[in-house]
């Protein structure tokens, strides 16, 4: 006989939520309940699962160093329970609590029965949380019509003749008409029809469209499913369906949009910013930018594919509009590379990140140079500031002078930051460590690259000073119901995803990838590269990798979220907003990162 | 109906006889070693001469460790009609189909916590019910020994030197003011398992070695 109060708990704490009603039945009649007092340390010798209901417990190694703090829907135990080993950690209450108990058979048998628990609990165990994944379902089945098709209604009369439509469709560069009479749709006609029905027909240019279209075509309401527009296509082996909103003509679907949806729209963008004549233009492609966000957040991309394709719009802003630049101050006096750093650089760019770029010039910037790529470089980085992406409040940008080198003048400039690093100096340009070349010469750049990866790698006085700065800041500890908690034991509302959590990934890799001279810049890749080359431990990188993928996650979610309610995007996270397996794997990233750092610390930083 | 009659090869008597007789813990025994049985009823109306039980929960506490795989919930046949009473405790007559008989249900509560201090809120109302049920049923008088964590919250709060309404003892009052999750009222488990939550608290806020007599004391 269950008590509801019990059940209603299990029901809503990972990794039980899962369960029917039944089953979290049964387990919660193998409960009890036991009520600890502040200052009470747990019981811990007795082969029981403990689930946290209320209260706080802080656990301590035997070393007296605070571990970490349990609350509600945290568990311990599991570790005796998995391996029937103990170890010398020690549980304290710190504010009144009540605490399940699990009989370990009742345990063992749920992790039997239920491969996810099991699962779940193995890499609770083995801190590797952040890779359990709940099961999730696919939403790309549930995308609409209307979610991939814009109202774009292009109609011909029916009487009109076949060289009109032939016109027309030339005009709006599409492969097929809508044909209408007194405003209703009475059929359609394609590139296909043309050629087939009119051409090899002998047709004259004069006939009347309606003689040769697809009459009573089949069509599709707006708001229908877009695997149901699938299916009418292939069922009747038709490649263009009309969309019709309340009956009345309002689009026209064909299965080269469908296809595109399924890769996501951004390829639809990107070939509108190519096709763009002026920075207004671009501007409005680049307005699009957000509404985009949020069909990849509904079609479940994750997170870091996302940032892929957003870095790749402002990839295609960036060339675009150099090309427009080109348009308008004439061609270039010598050969240059356009690069980005930073984020932008690692293909990881988020929805707020602000410019990060430069000039490599093939000729000294003086004279007729000078000028030229000081224009071409403020009409960019203007354009771009028009599109969205702001100005760079530490102006690292090809606007600033001291940016625009010749491959000379950046070799020069590297060797003071890598034969002589000064923590303050490192501070600023370890992002300038993480390059990528957008438009213009990749010979010039690799000239670049290669210069760098010879100078940093094997260079342990460098290394060394990188490494400290990467270990300026750390994770928090942990958090606490509302609370950051440092490691200090003081507790701070709010989580700044990328100050507290990415950007030490991005800085811990960095220092890894250069050492090794891996020309990678992707912080994922440079993991899998690290990996290969055996740099690093591949559990390490995976753990990492994993974590990176958490928190990017929590940031791009959380930036759709905003998105959602019209508020600007931040990155600050209230941990109150987390489901129970986001806290568990927050929590479980934050140690990642904290073990990652005193390996850094120790690979690195030992006495040179 | 009478089913559980056909086992029955002692007179009924005899199982109050036997729950009278089992010896219960002494006064001196800590808390932390003495079975506690919570229970809680739900009743057509506070007259035990005139009203009846429409519902029981129980759950065990010991060592100080609510046992839910001991805790129970029966709903009860009553003679009459569950009527205007289930504006209070939302138990309805069609509820009431898988309901067992009192004397079923009260002859298991019986023969498995004879020896157990039993507990309530507010116990007095639970007692009188149980003990009027008992004479009806079995024809004669089970003595039981209860224990009161209502009167046990207004010592503690007394010894604090705070006074109270008598509105601030009811139970969900109590579980807000010792910062226990609240349960959905007028059930009779949900409210033993509250009351075993609130007793729990009680005890661990009390010194460590708070004897039964202490309880009994307190509880007046």
């Amino acid at each position: 006989m269950e008590v509801a109060e019990v059940t209603t708990f299990l029901a809503g704490t990972t990794p039980f939520d899962q369960l029917d009603a039944a089953r979290l039945a049964s387990l919660a009649a193998n409960i009890s309940v036991y009520y600890c007092q502040n200052g009470e340390t747990v019981q811990l010798n007795t082969e029981r699962l403990m689930i946290v209901r209320t209260g706080i417990f802080a656990l301590y190694s035997d070393q007296q160093t605070l571990l970490t703090k349990l609350e509600q829907g945290d568990f311990y135990g599991y570790q005796l329970l998995l391996t029937g080993l103990s170890d010398n950690d020690s549980l304290v209450c710190e504010e009144d609590g009540l605490v399940y108990w699990l009989p370990a058979d009742a345990f063992h048998q749920l992790r039997y029965q239920y491969k996810n628990i099991d699962i779940f609990f193995q890499r609770l165990f083995s801190r590797r949380l952040h890779q359990y994944k709940a099961q999730q379902q696919n939403l790309r089945f549930t995308l609409k019509i209307s979610d991939i098709v814009q109202a774009r209604k292009i109609a011909i009369d029916g009487e009109q003749s076949v060289q009109q439509a032939a016109a027309l469709m030339t005009e709006k560069r599409v492969s097929s008409l809508l044909v209408e009479q007194n405003e209703q749709l009475i059929g359609i006609v394609t590139d296909r029809d043309l050629r087939s029905r009119v051409l090899a027909a002998d047709l004259p240019a004069q006939t009347p469209v309606r003689q040769v279209m697809t009459a009573k075509p089949y069509s599709i309401d707006k708001h229908a499913y877009l695997f149901e527009a699938v299916q009418l296509m292939s069922r009747h082996n038709v490649h263009h369906l009309p969309v019709l909103d309340k009956q009345q003509s309002y689009s026209m679907i064909t299965a080269t949009d469908i296809i595109r949806s399924q890769q996501d729209h951004p390829v639809y963008l990107i070939g509108e910013i190519h096709r763009q004549t002026s920075i207004d233009g671009l501007e409005h492609c680049a307005s699009q930018i957000s509404s985009l966000a949020l069909t990849l957040g509904k079609q479940q991309v994750p997170a870091h594919e996302a940032g892929h394709i957003i870095t790749t719009i402002t990839d295609a802003l960036t060339q675009r509009l150099i090309a427009l630049a080109q348009l308008e101050l004439g061609p270039p006096p010598c050969v240059f590379s356009w690069l980005a750093f930073g984020s932008q650089g690692r293909m990881d760019q988020s929805l707020n990140a602000d410019q990060d770029n430069a000039l490599l010039l093939e000729k000294e910037p003086v004279a007729e140079v000078a000028t030229y790529f000081a224009a071409l470089a403020d009409f960019v980085c203007q354009g771009l500031a028009r599109c969205g992406i702001i100005l760079c409040p530490g102006n690292i940008m090809a606007s600033n002078s001291d940016l625009r080198l010749s491959l000379k003048g950046w070799s020069g400039q590297f060797a003071r930051w890598v034969t002589t690093p000064t923590p303050q100096a490192l501070l600023k340009s370890s992002i300038f460590f993480d390059l990528r070349v957008i438009e213009g010469s990749k010979g010039l750049f690799n000239a670049l690259q290669q210069d760098i990866l010879a100078k940093t790698s094997d260079n342990p006085l460098f290394l060394y000073h990188l490494a400290q700065t990467a270990l300026q800041r750390s994770a928090p500890l942990s958090f606490l119901r509302n609370f950051i908690l440092e490691h200090d034991g003081k507790q701070k509302k709010g989580l700044d995803l990328k100050k507290r959590g990415i950007s030490l990934i991005t800085d811990i890799v960095r220092v890894y990838a250069l050492s090794a001279g891996i020309s990678e810049i992707n912080t994922r890749q440079r993991l899998v590269q690290l990996a290969n080359n055996g740099v690093m431990d591949s559990k390490d990188t995976q753990n990492l990798s994993d974590a990176f993928d958490v928190l990017t996650q929590l940031r791009w979610d959380k930036h759709q979220h905003d998105l959602l309610q019209g508020h600007d995007v931040s990155n600050l996270l209230d941990p109150n907003v987390l489901s129970g397996l986001q806290r568990h794997q927050l929590k479980d990233s934050l140690t990642v990162i904290n073990d990652a750092q005193s390996s850094l610390k120790h690979r690195f930083c030992r006495d040179l | 109906m009478l089913s559980w009659l056909a086992n029955k090869t002692t007179p009924l008597s005899h199982i109050v006889q036997a729950f009278n007789q089992t010896t219960l813990p002494a006064g001196s025994v800590r808390a932390a070693d003495c079975p506690f049985l919570v229970v809680d009823l739900e009743l057509t109306g506070l007259n035990a001469r005139q009203d009846h039980i429409l519902s029981l929960g129980w759950v065990p506490v010991r060592q100080y460790e609510i046992v839910l795989s001991e805790a129970r919930h029966y709903l009860v046949h009553s003679p009459v009609s569950v009527g205007q009473s289930a504006i209070f405790h939302g138990l309805h007559d069609k509820d009431f189909k898988q309901a067992r008989d009192l004397a079923e249900v009260l002859t298991e509560l019986m023969q498995t916590y004879a020896g157990y201090i039993f507990v309530a809120h507010h116990c007095q109302l639970d007692l009188r019910f149980l003990e009027v049920a008992c004479q009806r049923i079995f024809g004669k008088a089970a003595k039981f020994s209860f224990i009161d964590t209502l009167n046990m919250e207004l010592y503690r709060l007394h010894k604090q030197g705070i006074v109270m309404k008598t509105d601030a003892l009811r139970l969900p009052q109590c579980l807000q003011r010792h910062k226990l999750p609240q349960s959905d009222q007028h059930h009779a488990l949900a409210d033993a398992y509250s009351c075993a939550l609130l007793l729990l608290s009680q005890l661990k806020h009390s010194h460590a070695d708070i004897t039964l007599a202490d309880l009994q004391l307190q509880s007046r």
